[in-house]
């Protein structure tokens, strides 16, 4: 009897196996060549009226926590309104949207890693924003950027980040230093941190996840950039970059910089006690650090611009709310969307999750323009810049991660790091 | 001494003899009705997944085609010659490889000696050891890299300890020589505990009688455990050996956990290395990189039954 089972069950998933193979060769007979849903530009534009409905929102981290506090503003605007939050782990984020675009199970709306919009965009999942809905000139430009693929907006930015450089005042000054503004002045300048007492001038990862932050940033200061202007082919094998990862090594050769990396925690004890002099991060460091550092330690230490070449373009990063294509509610989807980029909306959340403003307006109001913290970051925001939204930028910017390493440890040049990291690049392919 | 060793197997039950009768059909029939939660159940969640994530490892398929999933061209084999034209890949396999190759032994070996430690020498606060041995095992691992990054800093616990004896220990997880040796070190302490529970309870499954048979004629201490203790441990030493094999190709948390793969590749394992393609959002290149991970563990288990089971 159990020789019968056995034979037949085997035969089963025979056939089962050969059915799937079948199915698939059916049905797989090459892609079609257009995403299945959005277009060009946005549907039917989005009436002022009340929103009604239920709206389900996901938003990760902190903001999945607080968001609830604002939305009940929306509500008390909107009374036939129900926001629902769902709190998302950033960890899980990311699949968790995959495996919801798989199974045709996603919320209204989703927040989204500036980064992701590429990637997710590429499947159709996502709504084009409807025409008018915002206005597009009032967000910082590297901001918006990063929600537009293939020159349609897909949601809008919410929040945004970027980096600055935080110093060590008391050292500045015992080395007579002002922070610097060009490339020739910030290396000068770290030594000086040095020499007035800090072990490392700045810190800089040598490598490892999301390093690529902090040299693009160099390349785009020269001129350089990640794709050519039409967007079809990578530009890494330039002058620009060469001499990026040239610079962005030299720290490391000249013992400036440490060639280890600073996990999150490890780099606030130590820019507190003054191994550190220097280091870049985005606005959530100023908090940590004064409430680490204990009260007087507000008058040691300063942000400012990042030092450039021909710019001082920084790198831009944030959070952005994409609408589904699927949703049930679009039209009190994009108005609870349209209300979130207000600039009262944005000083409100201000006040309730610390995220700073994508809306330009906002910025104007003394919060931010007379906090000598975060005046520095409206000021940076005006010339900062988001890596292309492209579906494989994930892949592409572990090869810069790993490739940076190789040259910070001097296992291969600059020159050799940006061809390998071309050549990678160019198999990977944009995506398209 | 090798009769005594192996007990005599037990004799064949003859097999019952194949007859469809109507009343053997209608058994069937009803075997099959109380087996089918089962069935259904591992059809739909284990069987599925896994045949189809094989034939995915066929197709080009990625994130763009999280919508359309049929809509994927077929590549054959392209997915697994890319794969072996990866240097990352080969790298990671290499890791691995490394990592089983000397984690397996150590951790049999180390548990094997806690073991008859256990069993023989201590008396006192036996309990304390055992629960010692096997906290690592129950505790979390996102408890265990925090603790364990305390050790391996540059001016932790451990190059604390070495200094005493004037060594300069290596920054451990951020050299590219050393932190493969931390990592196999944490697995095999971290494993010996499931291990050692293992060998316990085989130990106590030695006959007593054989041991004093021995005695008599005139066995010393090493001889009695090599020739008596150990073929008697051999069913548990094999199934050991394999499922800390096959965990240890899988060798995935510690490198997320401490290392992300890093530096400079050196604890990329294989199974890293498909997350990372999974997280890109490559499906169908992750698919074909785990079956090759799949075909290692099968290649591995049937060498070490044929060598650690050989029949005397």
């Amino acid at each position: 009897m159990t020789r019968t089972i056995t034979r037949r069950t085997s035969r089963l998933a025979a056939a089962g196996a050969v059915t799937l193979v079948g199915a698939l060769l059916l049905a797989g007979c090459g892609r079609t060549d257009s995403p299945t849903g959005g277009g060009e530009g946005g549907g039917d534009a989005i009436d002022d009226s009340p929103a009604t409905g239920t709206v389900e929102v996901w938003a990760m981290g902190n903001e999945g926590e607080v968001l609830d506090e604002l939305a009940a503003q929306f509500e008390e605007e909107n009374p036939d309104v129900t926001i629902e939050v769902t709190a998302v782990p950033w960890e899980s984020a990311h699949d968790r949207i995959a495996t919801a675009i798989a199974g045709g199970e996603t919320p209204d709306i989703s927040m989204l890693g500036t980064t992701w919009v590429g990637e997710f965009a590429a499947t159709g999942a996502f709504e084009p924003t409807p025409d008018g809905l915002v206005d597009e000139s009032s967000f910082f430009e590297g901001s918006w950027d990063t929600a537009v693929v293939d020159e349609v907006a897909y949601g809008v930015p919410w929040y945004v980040d970027t980096r600055v450089l935080y110093y060590r005042t008391d050292l500045a000054e015992k080395a007579g230093l002002e922070p610097p503004t060009t490339w020739e002045e910030y290396t000068a300048f770290t030594k000086g941190l040095q020499e007035a007492g800090a072990e490392w001038g700045v810190s800089l990862p040598p490598g490892g996840f999301d390093s690529w932050q902090y040299v693009t940033p160099l390349a785009w200061q020269q001129g350089g950039d990640i794709l050519n202007e039409d967007g079809t082919e990578f530009t890494f094998d330039t002058p620009e970059w060469e001499e990026a990862f040239a610079f962005y090594t030299s720290f490391f050769e000249d013992g400036i910089s440490e060639p280890r990396r600073l996990e999150g925690g490890e780099i606030e004890s130590a820019f507190i006690n003054g191994e550190v002099g220097a280091f870049y991060s985005g606005p959530f460091h100023v908090g940590l650090l004064l409430e680490q550092g204990g009260e007087d330690f507000a008058d040691k230490f300063g942000v400012a611009m990042v030092p450039g070449a021909d710019s001082r373009t920084s790198f831009t990063g944030g959070g952005n709310l994409a609408v589904f294509e699927d949703t049930e509610n679009r039209d009190a989807s994009w108005k609870f969307v349209r209300w979130l980029s207000e600039p009262e909306t944005q000083l409100a959340w201000y006040d309730i999750s610390t995220d700073l403003p994508s809306v330009q307006a906002a910025w104007d109001d003394p919060t931010f323009a007379e906090d000598p913290y975060l005046s520095v970051f409206g000021e940076q925001l005006q010339d900062s810049k988001a890596p292309p939204a492209i579906a494989t930028w994930a892949q592409v910017s572990a090869v810069i991660d790993q490739e940076l390493e190789k040259a910070t440890r001097g296992d291969t040049t600059p020159a050799d790091a940006i061809a390998a990291i071309q050549q990678q690049a160019t198999s990977i392919g944009t995506g398209k | 001494m090798t009769a005594l060793a192996s007990p005599a197997a037990p004799p064949r039950r003859p097999a019952p003899r194949v007859r469809s009768s109507r009343r053997e059909r209608r058994m069937t029939r009803t075997a099959w009705l109380f087996a089918a939660p089962f069935v259904i159940l591992f059809l739909v969640f284990m069987a599925g997944p896994i045949v189809g994530s094989f034939l995915m490892s066929f197709t080009d398929m990625t994130t763009r085609d999280l919508q359309t999933p049929f809509q994927v061209n077929i590549v054959g084999f392209d997915n697994y010659v890319r794969l072996f034209q990866d240097p990352r890949f080969l790298r990671s396999l290499l890791n691995t490889f490394t990592f089983v190759v000397v984690a397996v032994p150590l951790t049999i070996g180390l548990a094997l000696a806690v073991a008859l430690a256990l069993d023989k020498g201590i008396r006192r606060f036996r309990t304390v050891y055992r629960v010692g041995y096997y906290a690592p095992v129950v505790t979390s691992i996102v408890a265990i890299a925090i603790v364990w990054r305390f050790i391996l800093q540059p001016d932790g616990l451990l190059n604390g300890f070495l200094a005493v004896f004037g060594i300069q220990g290596p920054d451990w997880l951020q050299s590219p020589s050393w932190a493969l040796p931390s990592l196999i070190m944490m697995a095999v302490w971290r494993n010996i505990g499931t291990i050692m529970v293992i060998f316990l309870a085989a130990l106590q499954g030695v006959p007593r009688e054989h041991h004093e048979a021995a005695m008599v004629d005139g066995a010393n201490a090493w001889q009695r455990f090599w020739n008596i203790t150990i073929p008697a441990m051999r069913p548990a030493i094999l199934f050991s050996t394999v499922i800390t094999g096959i965990g240890f190709l899988q060798f995935f948390e510690e490198p997320y956990v401490m290392t992300q793969g890093g530096p400079l590749d050196a604890t990329l394992s294989t199974a890293m290395y498909t997350y990372d393609q999974f997280g890109f959002g490559n499906y169908a290149y992750a698919s074909a990189a785990s079956y090759v991970l799949f075909l290692a563990i099968v290649v591995l288990s049937l060498i070490q039954f044929r060598l650690i089971s050989r029949k005397d």
